[in-house]
């Protein structure tokens, strides 16, 4: 009886911490995400001494920007109450089909605007299937995801494209003050993105519809169009990320952005946006891209089997929607 | 008082014929004339045999898609069933007991779905899609990454008996369709199964537990996918961690070519049967017509794409017509 | 005038002071209902008397909270759903128990397939025992028919076929003939009087006089929660049951003020045609003017109302909103100044899971920034005038919507086009679920609304709402107008008969 006299004390003590009575609900998020960064950096710090070294900050900083670049687009999508399965299929046919324009002495110009209009060319083709088609957005994405994958393995005809202008590389790997371009890229994103979702119409009526998209069309918020636009917008953004990923790894294969898809839905989930739309930041997907990224070096660093990180991708995935759905009841879902 | 009431009647509305089977012949039609070499008896077995695995994955894929749910880790878990078979065979354990080892991995993983998705309420397409990376990091664990070879003869020797000339994976695989249909069509199972993606809540009214068999019907797909790897290392007489990653969008898009729908628990085993025969059939043609595997990936998508705006806009136009 | 059967029965269910309350309103008042085997016994009341609690107490999904139960005299409970099935008590739903792709015989056995010995379930059985079922009621249904391919009335027949083999004695019907043709409903009534032959009670819900003198044998009046009486079908006339239905107490708490003079049109309907059941409809609502539009449930106001504002696409007619013609959806009418504050307040009014302050301002997002560029702090002060203007409680922005009570939910929804800018407001039951007090402050807002140039179309089910609260207005019935009050005619008794049918 005292026991359970004394947990109950102790629990409601406990509770009392809980940022959540202080601040906003958002603002915990991200407080308890940054926590949980400080964690595994420490935790990572103490492990191998090769973490702390400056170039594989720099790295893990690279990698994380580069997720978040493919992320932000879905995040949108995710926001609207949508999703998204091809963007890594839509990554690797936009780089490779880049790759072949500069292969054949097109300039990076000329590359770049080929990997951007097929990249945004898709997202419009994903977003018109869902809202004319009515498809449900899991299953019209699933089989652009498919077609995207086959047209990819076609145009490589299973080789490789590697060695691209210096010019354009530079984009991937290249600094600025010491920091890797892709930060700025990411940061310049981020911006962009946080003023489109916070300061922008468009994006109070993307969180709109995300929570309940009847009560948006009611309110006299033009659903159909928003959803096009959001799809639209995710397949840029593949496209973006393409170019910087390809600039990065200088070579393109029809398998580059398959490994990209699980990790980077885990990090939007750990981020603390809801699978079921209407609730999430960017900044939030950030601080997943960066856990996530935080665990696949860390994974790398401790020479942890290549086998090995599938398993866990997919098992951070499950525990982040476990989390995700668990933690806002039920009653929250349905709302 | 009996006269000057109509009896209100009924007869068994003819549903309209689903386009699969339409779809089917054309394209059973078109590659015969047009895809030279087709139309050969040794080709027709050469197709029996490449299907053979789908079939047997799609059945349960149908009860899954009936259900209103979605199975994205077929795939992967077939590819890891297939590895704990051949290093099961390879301990010297045995047919028997390597097959019960892999159906025993695939059942618990049915389990490990079901529970996030029915009792939990999770989305099955995101659950699924997780299942997919760890039964693939699994199955690349177990492996190291390298395809395990198996040394007992017997498995490829069962997949190349013939029974009065039928191969027996062609044979297993309708097996398991009969399975399948005695499951669905005459047991309650099968019944509960429509009601739940037809009208959950008629059975809860009814006071049967939905959540079980919900779960069931997971398992079931876990005890297939455990069966078919004893085909899937029969015919390439190893194990690779990744080999059959991509057939659950085959078996996804028979289930839908045969007409079964993502909501309101309709659907048509026979159709999924169809289905897959149909996609043999393209994959096959286009296979012959020296056309590569990437394009044929394209090819069943944008047939299957085609199959759904038929179906919907012939539904819509029967719909109009009732009301 | 006669209360009981003549004949000295013991009645086969009786339910004595039967009392049921949700927080803020009381659903049921010693409430007391005796059936007989055999009867056809009308349950009358107009929206919001108790029909559906008190249907739903003897079925078992509301436990009541005082009041006596006796089946056959003897003293029961019926506290869950599986009491009520034991005692042989059935509610033919309409929609929520049939599976679309199984046959009617599956649906018919739901959940005890017969089997056969070897475990697999016995279809020969099964449709036989099916099909008898449903010559019972002298149907000749093809048992293998999927439910998904009948009628509305035909699922309604399986439905109680299904309740039928359950072994019910007691079967309760809410509006059976509502969805259906009058040739269908001869067919239903043929079934009801060969159930009653049988001995099966039936309580039928109707809103039909014609259904109520045709087959009732006695009928039950309830309103505002309580009985008004029980007595046979025979000593009763239509105007007398009307009269017993009516008289709410609104009238005593809220007296409307101002009667100005309406200005222009704002919304011009003539001739709408929907799929979605309007055949046809006229009406007119001008600046200043509060206008009704009652009937009763399944009448097709809701229906009127989602065209006008582009919910549902209109078959033909003309929908004018001040002057322009309405051709597009909700967001193309809601830019010319239209706002349409829904009946299913928590799935269409608002989005719960987001807070008052993000409520507030989806409609109005363009208004406030035309340019497109969101500013936080001005949003704030927006919201929060509205809040403090409007006295929603409690006054934190931040609330989830979800917390609030359904009062200050609703004023959530009208405050949401209020600072859009809305000029016509629609309003569909906006009082439904809100305790008294709040229902005042409700109506006080609508006034000032009007008072301001706005122009009102007011949907409501309670007839004191619409007498106490409009200047005028239309009665629909089965997807026409049949007929308009003005304000000298705006009785409850004349909605009354204007709404019901064949009265």
């Amino acid at each position: 009886m005292s026991i359970l006299n004394n947990s109950r004390f102790v629990w409601s003590r406990v509770s009392q911490l809980d940022v959540r009575h202080h601040v906003g609900e958002e603002t915990a998020t991200l407080i308890y995400r940054a926590v949980l960064i400080v964690l595994i950096a420490l935790v990572l710090a103490f492990a191998t001494a090769a973490f702390s070294a400056a170039p594989n900050l720099l790295n893990v900083l690279r990698q994380a920007s580069l997720m978040f670049l493919l992320a932000s687009g879905l995040t949108l999508v995710i926001l609207s109450g949508g999703f998204d399965l091809s963007i890594a299929a839509n990554l690797t046919l936009s780089a490779c089909l880049a790759a072949g324009v500069m292969k054949t002495g097109g300039s990076p110009i000329l590359a770049a605007a080929t990997a951007l209009s097929c990249s945004t060319l898709i997202g419009l083709l994903n977003g018109l299937a869902v809202t004319l088609l009515r498809l449900p957005p899991f299953l019209a994405t699933y089989g652009m995801l498919w077609v995207v994958q086959g047209l990819a393995f076609h145009y490589m005809g299973g080789n490789e494209i590697y060695g691209f202008p210096t010019a354009f590389r530079t984009l991937g790997t290249g600094f600025l003050g010491g920091i890797p371009l892709p930060v700025y890229m990411m940061v310049f994103v981020l911006i962009g993105a946080t003023i489109v979702t916070g300061g922008l119409n468009f994006g109070r009526e993307i969180y709109a519809i995300g929570a309940n998209s009847e009560v948006a069309r009611l309110s006299g918020i033009p659903v159909r169009r928003r959803k096009i636009a959001v799809y639209t917008i995710s397949g840029l953004m593949s496209g973006i990320a393409a170019l910087v990923y390809l600039a990065r790894v200088n070579a393109a294969d029809s398998a580059m952005g398959e490994p990209l898809l699980l990790p980077v839905i885990a990090a939007i989930l750990i981020g603390g946006t809801s699978l079921f739309g209407g609730a999430g930041s960017l900044l939030g997907t950030l601080s997943g891209c960066v856990i996530l990224a935080l665990v696949i070096d860390g994974m790398n660093l401790l020479n942890l089997n290549a086998n090995w990180q599938p398993l866990v991708i997919g098992s951070v995935l499950l525990i982040a929607v476990l989390a995700d759905v668990l933690g806002r009841g039920r009653k929250e879902r349905i709302g | 008082m009996e006269a000057s009431v109509e009896r209100v009647s009924v007869v068994r509305t003819r549903r309209p014929v689903p386009s699969i089977v339409a779809t089917s012949a054309v394209l059973a039609v078109a590659a015969m004339l047009g895809v030279p070499g087709f139309a050969s008896s040794g080709n027709v077995t050469n197709i029996g045999l490449q299907v053979s695995i789908l079939l047997i994955i799609a059945m349960p894929m149908t009860l899954v898609i009936l259900s209103e749910g979605l199975d994205l880790s077929v795939g992967a878990l077939l590819s890891l069933c297939a590895v704990v078979f051949a290093q099961t065979l390879g301990l010297g354990w045995g047919m028997a007991l390597a097959l019960g080892a892999s159906v025993a991995v695939g059942m618990l993983t049915g389990l490990f779905n079901g529970a996030l998705i029915a009792k939990l309420g999770l989305p099955p397409f995101v659950v699924t899609l997780g299942t997919l990376g760890i039964a693939h990091g699994i199955a690349l664990v177990l492996t190291d990454g390298n395809a395990v070879v198996v040394g007992n003869p017997s498995v490829a020797q069962l997949y190349a008996w013939t029974i009065l000339g039928i191969p027996f994976p062609v044979i297993f695989a309708l097996l398991a369709y009969a399975l399948t249909h005695l499951l669905l069509y005459h047991t309650r199972f099968g019944t509960y199964v429509f009601a739940i993606g037809g009208n959950r809540d008629a059975l809860l009214l009814a006071g049967i537990k939905a959540k079980a068999f919900h779960i069931a019907i997971y398992v079931f797909g876990g005890l297939m996918v455990g069966l078919a790897a004893l085909v899937l290392v029969g015919r390439m007489n190893s194990a690779e961690p990744a080999s059959a990653i991509g057939m659950e969008f085959d078996a996804i898009a028979a289930v839908v070519l045969g007409g079964t729908s993502f909501e309101r628990g309709e659907g048509w085993l026979f159709g999924t049967v169809m289905g897959v025969v149909t996609i043999g059939v393209l994959r096959n043609a286009l296979n012959l017509l020296g056309i590569e595997s990437s394009l044929q990936v394209v090819s069943v998508g944008i047939l299957v794409l085609l199959v759904v705006v038929i179906d919907s806009v012939r539904k819509s136009r029967v719909n109009g017509a009732k009301a | 005038m006669e209360t009981t059967i003549p004949t000295a029965a013991v009645p086969l269910l009786e339910l004595r002071k039967i009392c049921k309350s949700f927080p803020g309103v009381r659903a049921l008042t010693d409430v007391d209902l005796q059936l007989y085997s055999g009867e056809v016994h009308m349950l009358l009341g107009e929206n919001g008397a108790g029909k559906s609690s008190l249907m739903k107490v003897l079925f078992g999904a509301y436990r009541a909270d005082s009041g006596e139960f006796f089946s056959d005299g003897r003293p029961i409970t019926i506290e869950s759903p599986a009491d009520a099935k034991r005692l042989g008590i059935a509610v033919i739903f309409q929609e929520f128990s049939l599976v679309p792709h199984l046959s009617i015989a599956q649906n018919i056995y739901l959940g005890r397939e017969p089997r056969n010995r070897f475990g697999l379930v016995d279809h020969r059985k099964m449709h036989l025992d099916a099909r008898a079922a449903l010559e019972e009621l002298g149907l000749a249904y093809d048992t293998h028919a999927y439910a998904a391919d009948l009628g509305v009335a035909q699922q309604q027949m399986v439905e109680i076929a299904k309740a039928l083999s359950h072994r019910a004695r007691v079967l309760v019907m809410d509006e059976p003939t509502a969805a259906i043709s009058d040739r269908e409903a001869e067919a239903l009534f043929h079934v009801v009087r060969k159930l009653r032959g049988s001995g099966v009670a039936i309580v039928y819900i109707s809103h039909r006089m014609k259904e109520v003198f045709d087959l009732g044998d006695r009928v039950t009046v309830l309103r505002d929660g309580r009985l008004v009486q029980s007595m046979l079908a025979t000593a009763a006339t239509p105007d007398e049951l009307i009269a017993m239905m009516v008289g709410r107490s609104v009238g005593t708490v809220y007296k409307r003020q101002y009667f100005g003079e309406p200005g222009k049109v704002a919304l011009d309907v003539r001739q709408l045609t929907t799929a979605t059941g309007v055949r046809g409809v006229d009406l007119q609502v001008r600046c200043g003017e509060i206008v009704g539009l009652s009937g009763l449930v399944g009448a097709g106001r809701t229906e009127v109302v989602r065209a006008v504002f582009g919910a549902d696409p209109i078959q033909t007619g003309h929908v004018t909103v001040f002057g322009e013609a309405v051709t597009g959806g909700p967001h193309k009418v809601a830019a010319m100044g239209v706002g349409l504050i829904p009946e299913n307040r928590k799935q269409e009014g608002l989005a719960l899971k987001r807070s008052v302050h993000e409520n507030l301002l989806t409609a109005s997002l363009w208004k406030l920034f035309p340019r497109g560029w969101y500013q936080a702090e001005k949003a704030r002060s927006a919201t929060k005038a509205l809040i403090d203007s409007l006295r929603i409680a409690p006054g934190d922005p931040s609330k989830s919507a979800r917390v609030l009570s359904g009062g200050n939910q609703q004023k959530i929804v009208i405050g949401k086009w209020l600072s859009a800018g809305c000029r016509l407001f629609i309003f569909d039951e906006p009082t439904r679920g809100i305790d008294i007090g709040a229902k005042t402050e409700i109506f006080n807002l609508i006034e000032n609304l009007i008072k301001d140039g706005a122009a009102v179309l007011l949907i409501s089910s309670e007839l004191a709402e619409i007498v106490h609260v409009c200047d005028r207005a239309y009665v629909m019935r089965e997807g026409v107008v049949s007929g308009e009050l003005p304000r000298e005619s705006l009785s409850e008794q004349n909605i009354l008969r204007l709404a019901m049918h064949g009265s």
